[in-house]
């Protein structure tokens, strides 16, 4: 029943005549007929034909199967060093000329342990998982962190 | 009472402002809530970061974790008011001035001790 569903979305959109180009509308609509199948959209886009007629125009038989997981891009080493750059970038406390990967935050930068556990807490925001408090105090300079952030994220070196 | 201890009820009072939900359930009192508690937080900690007493220590954490416990019952961030003792207004004459100021500094209960007397 839903591949019935699914057979008259995908042949009422490639009978569609040619009228306007709106590129995303055209994604749009070729994906939706690939959504999940369970759900009532792809009746929906069978009734909203006479509609569709006038906005999609699909060029030949190529209708793209795009299948967008929800999920974020992979990390890699170089990615999480970024953000934790752009993050320490951002506090207010650290001037960026002076930062570097090994800069040591009391040592090198002057700051005191309150201001290295909001920094704990920044990175907690950015990466979206906590970090315990007995590793977060020996953390010290920027390289140790991403190091510790590969170690819990299993990002290959 | 160690510098690890202190910095631990640092990061519970910052992690508390990171999910509080206000008692009215308004985003913008949840906003207003969060920051206050954060930017509290930080002044209170930061000016008192330099005290190496440990009485005074003691009574700053009990003051800490006392807000932190009104706080989560009562839903209510902001330090919690209380009444004035009996006899605790100064005479016109000035000359129970110190009688008063004693009786008010012991009644002041341990999580008002930061707060300002206006």
């Amino acid at each position: 029943m839903a591949s019935r569903a699914l057979a008259c979305c995908v042949r009422s959109v490639a009978r569609a005549p040619a009228r306007l180009n709106h590129g995303s509308v055209l994604s749009r609509s070729a994906c939706a007929p690939l959504a999940p199948k369970q759900r009532p959209l792809s009746v929906l886009s069978c009734s909203q034909r006479p509609r569709w007629t006038q906005l999609v125009r699909i060029s030949g038989p190529s209708v793209h199967q795009c299948r967008h997981y929800g999920d974020l891009p992979p990390l890699t080493l170089e990615n999480i060093e970024e953000r934790v750059m752009y993050v320490l970038k951002l506090y207010d406390k650290i001037s960026p000329e002076k930062l570097q990967s090994s800069s040591h935050f009391m040592k090198d930068l002057g700051l005191d342990s309150l201001d290295q556990v909001e920094i704990i807490m920044a990175m907690e925001d950015e990466f979206g998982f906590e970090i315990p408090d007995a590793e977060a105090e020996k953390l010290m300079t920027p390289a140790e962190i991403v190091q510790f952030i590969a170690d819990k994220k299993d990002v290959y070196e | 009472m160690s510098r690890s201890d202190v910095l631990s009820l640092y990061r519970r009072v910052l992690r508390i402002a990171r999910s509080w939900t206000a008692q009215s359930a308004l985003p913008h009192d949840t906003d207003t809530e969060r920051k206050y508690i954060a930017q509290e937080a930080r002044t209170l900690f930061r000016q008192n970061q330099q005290i190496t007493d440990p009485e005074s220590i003691k009574r700053c954490t009990e003051e800490c974790e006392a807000r932190i416990e009104i706080g989560l019952h009562y839903r209510n961030p902001y330090p919690r008011p209380t009444y004035l003792p009996p006899m605790g207004l100064a005479t016109q004459k000035g000359r129970k001035l110190r009688a008063q100021q004693r009786l008010r500094k012991q009644a002041k209960p341990v999580y008002l001790h930061s707060h300002d007397e206006t």
